[in-house]
């Protein structure tokens, strides 16, 4: 275990060591743009497993978090036009505060219903927002990058770096909460909710929790959004894309590990933007939607439970 | 020594040469987003359509500058968090010579930014007022919108001609129907007219009889109506169901929709008495030199590659974006940025819809929209709309081919 540990961090670092090389090396923009694209899902897909994969609520609100966090970001800049580190923390604070409003919404609500709730809650925020001029209503509000920091020579690269520690951030403490006692104790309340109260689990500190650190990632990786687009309307930040995304990303790696997400967030998004700028047409809808069918009914446990699969058959024909 | 610089020399001119020939051979690349799917795939198939077009006849014709002259096409999905990934490939990666921006308002809002850092020329495509906040001095939009209360002002205009005191503002929750609807509110203001009524709907509305119910009680002159595709049908349909009222004489405005085929042939005779906002319309003073050709062209390929049959609404202001940058290139050229801009800027350009003259934001000079009444539309039929008559052209002036029809409820007869 400790081992492990000591493996994933090395590895973390390696992988921001990576990513700032790639900022101070490469002088084509167009790989960041992409990049951040693919990072952002993986924060997004990671957040959703937290609540969706460990305690096994469906939240079909992701695109609710992050259009929040967005708007969070376009209200303090356009107010206060305070730094980005400012608003992805504020953004996150909110999203935190929402995630615990919809952790108190378990308590009334289970399975098909949660994930109703959260939907409805998505159309009503973004009701909400598209009716507040201040932020531009529906016309959407443009607005004006500030000047960049060193070490970076262009704003696109230094959100591709933010994005970069936003996934490694999301990615330990998705970790953290599988390998302690937080996981295990969504785990039993996934498997069933009365039987974990009942040997004393404290559910609803455990959902509240879980919930909490969702909806604070999600608005997170919402926010530097509105600085990379340069740009924001209701019907984009809040698209159901996010939340579809999200979803069938953990699905396809695989709820039961935090590297499923991760896995999973990493083939769909550069699978997405590849097909943005090679088939590009309506082909590359279809070539994700028959994706995910096949996922579903190949490897119903992701990626993860694939290669579980194959492990576990690998030692049955050794013993 | 002498021998080895002679040598020398003969090999860098044959390299130059070399390099200079491949150049030459290289093609010019134009590249742009376009929904292909999402909610404004189709429109923008049929612009696309309306590019590709010019570009078979610039190629026809031998090319620009002595090259050919190539598309790179990217599908944008109708999404504003799609267009930046996508412009930074087409400048970084397939290093185009010239940008088009993509189809309507959304796509293209962050673009502004980046075109502007980057020094480049950027043709728009039907956007509304995506320049006003950026400002940037490169930005020619190829949409005849000119002014952004010129819409406004040309349907209360009617109104008022009719003898309309009152207006009632129906528009639906999204960016370009709030932008008409807030520049209808300041024409009315201008022009001493009451607004009686001023709703807005959320997008998904469907069911529009209660709204229509509560605009009917304001008793208003004039109905001016922002709309969408899914939500102009809505509204139509309401009306035939419960009216309107008699007092009202004019109806429509800035109705986003009843100008695509499928449309128009799926409400049919629901349509009539409608006075609303156009591009282009198959009547007798809109066929410049051109026009004619193009259409022919552009209706046996829509049918081939399955998109708006009739086309009028965006197809030939796509191939007027290629005339305007042919145009250009061959005054100046070469393929800089800036003297493309400063030509763009200052002249009068020919094209198939008209000679297009920039103000200084980017915008046209002066309005081109028309706006027309639909008139003895029958149901189901696709056709009728090619002939002329059936929308008849009430504003501008120069362009009229008839008078207005009122009250809304005669003309719907």
């Amino acid at each position: 275990m400790k081992r492990n540990g000591i493996y994933f961090w090395i590895g973390a670092a390696l992988f921001l060591a990576g990513a700032m090389l790639m900022t101070q090396v490469i002088g084509n923009q167009y790989p960041f743009f992409a990049c951040y694209v693919i990072l952002q899902f993986i924060v997004l897909a990671v957040a959703w497993s937290i609540l969706g994969g460990y305690a096994g609520y469906v939240n079909f609100g992701t695109s609710a978090f992050f259009g929040v966090g967005v708007y969070t970001a376009v209200f303090l800049f356009k107010a206060t036009g305070v730094p980005l580190a400012v608003q992805i923390a504020a953004a996150a604070a909110v999203g935190a505060l929402m995630g615990f409003a919809l952790g108190l919404l378990t308590l009334r609500m289970q399975g098909i219903f949660f994930s109703i709730a959260t939907i409805a809650a998505t159309i009503i925020i973004e009701t909400a927002i598209t009716n507040w001029r201040y932020v531009g209503g529906a016309s959407g509000i443009q607005l004006q990058r500030p000047a960049v920091m060193a070490p970076f020579d262009n704003y696109v690269e230094m959100l591709f770096f933010v994005q970069a520690v936003m996934v490694v951030l999301a990615v330990a403490i998705s970790r953290y909460i599988q390998n302690s006692w937080i996981g295990r104790g969504l785990q039993a309340l996934k498997d069933d909710e009365l039987a974990a109260e009942c040997t004393g689990v404290p559910t609803l500190r455990l959902k509240l929790t879980a919930c909490v650190i969702s909806g604070a990632l999600m608005c997170a990786a919402g926010a530097p959004a509105a600085m990379y687009l340069q740009y924001a309307d209701p019907a984009s930040a809040f698209n159901l894309n996010y939340s579809v995304s999200a979803l069938a990303m953990s699905l396809i790696g695989g709820t039961a590990h935090w590297a499923g997400p991760v896995i999973g967030a990493i083939l769909l998004g550069v699978t997405q933007q590849l097909l943005t700028v090679t088939i590009s047409s309506e082909v590359n809808v279809l070539v994700l939607g028959v994706m995910l069918v096949l996922f579903v009914v190949a490897a119903p446990e992701g990626i993860i439970g694939l290669i579980r699969k194959v492990r576990s058959k690998r030692n049955e024909g050794e013993g | 020594m002498k021998r080895r610089t002679l040598l020398g020399g003969t090999i860098a001119a044959a390299v130059f040469g070399l390099t200079s020939a491949a150049i030459a051979q290289q093609p010019i690349k134009i590249g742009m987003s376009m929904a292909q799917t999402g909610g404004l795939a189709g429109g923008g198939k049929a612009s696309l359509l309306g590019i590709e077009v010019w570009r078979d006849d610039v190629n026809a014709r031998g090319g620009l500058l002595g090259r050919k002259v190539e598309l790179v096409v990217y599908d944008d999905k109708s999404s504003a968090s799609e267009t930046p990934a996508i412009y930074s490939k087409l400048l970084d990666v397939d290093k185009v010579d010239i940008l088009f921006a993509p189809y309507a308002t959304v796509p293209p809002a962050p673009l502004m930014p980046l075109v502007k850092q980057r020094g480049m020329l950027l043709i728009g495509n039907f956007s509304f007022q995506v320049n006003s906040k950026v400002g940037h001095d490169m930005w020619f939009n190829n949409a005849p919108w000119g002014p952004a209360d010129s819409w406004a002002s040309s349907f209360l205009d009617l109104g008022q001609k009719a003898g309309g005191k009152t207006i009632a503002l129906l528009a639906a929750d999204q960016e370009f129907a709030q932008n008409l609807a807030k520049t209808a509110r300041e024409v009315a203001t201008k022009l001493g007219m009451q607004v009686v009524f001023d709703q807005a709907y959320p997008p998904s509305t469907v069911e529009f009889s209660g709204i229509l119910r509560a605009l009917k009680a304001a008793k208003p002159d004039i109905v001016y109506v922002a709309s969408y595709p899914p939500d102009s049908a809505g509204i139509l349909r309401a009306v035939n169901e419960i009216g309107i009222g008699d007092n009202v004489k004019l109806f429509g405005g800035g109705m986003v929709g009843l100008q695509f085929g499928a449309v128009m042939e799926n409400l049919g005779s629901l349509l009539n008495g409608v006075v609303n906002y156009n591009t282009w319309l198959p009547e007798e003073k809109m066929y410049n030199e051109g026009t004619k050709a193009f259409f022919e062209t552009y209706t046996k390929r829509a049918v081939e590659a399955k998109v708006d049959p009739l086309g009028y609404y965006l197809a030939p202001y796509g191939y007027a974006s290629g005339q305007m940058i042919e145009q250009a290139i061959k005054a100046v050229g070469s393929l800089d940025q800036k003297a493309l801009a400063k030509y763009l800027r200052e002249n009068t350009h020919k094209t198939i819809v008209g000679p297009i003259t920039f103000a200084a934001d980017g915008e046209w000079k002066e309005s081109g929209v028309v706006q027309a009444q639909f008139r003895g539309i029958k149901d189901k039929n696709i056709e009728q709309f090619r002939s002329s008559g059936k929308q008849v052209i009430l504003f501008p002036a120069k362009l009229k081919s008839g008078d207005l029809i009122t009250p809304f409820e005669a003309a719907r007869k």
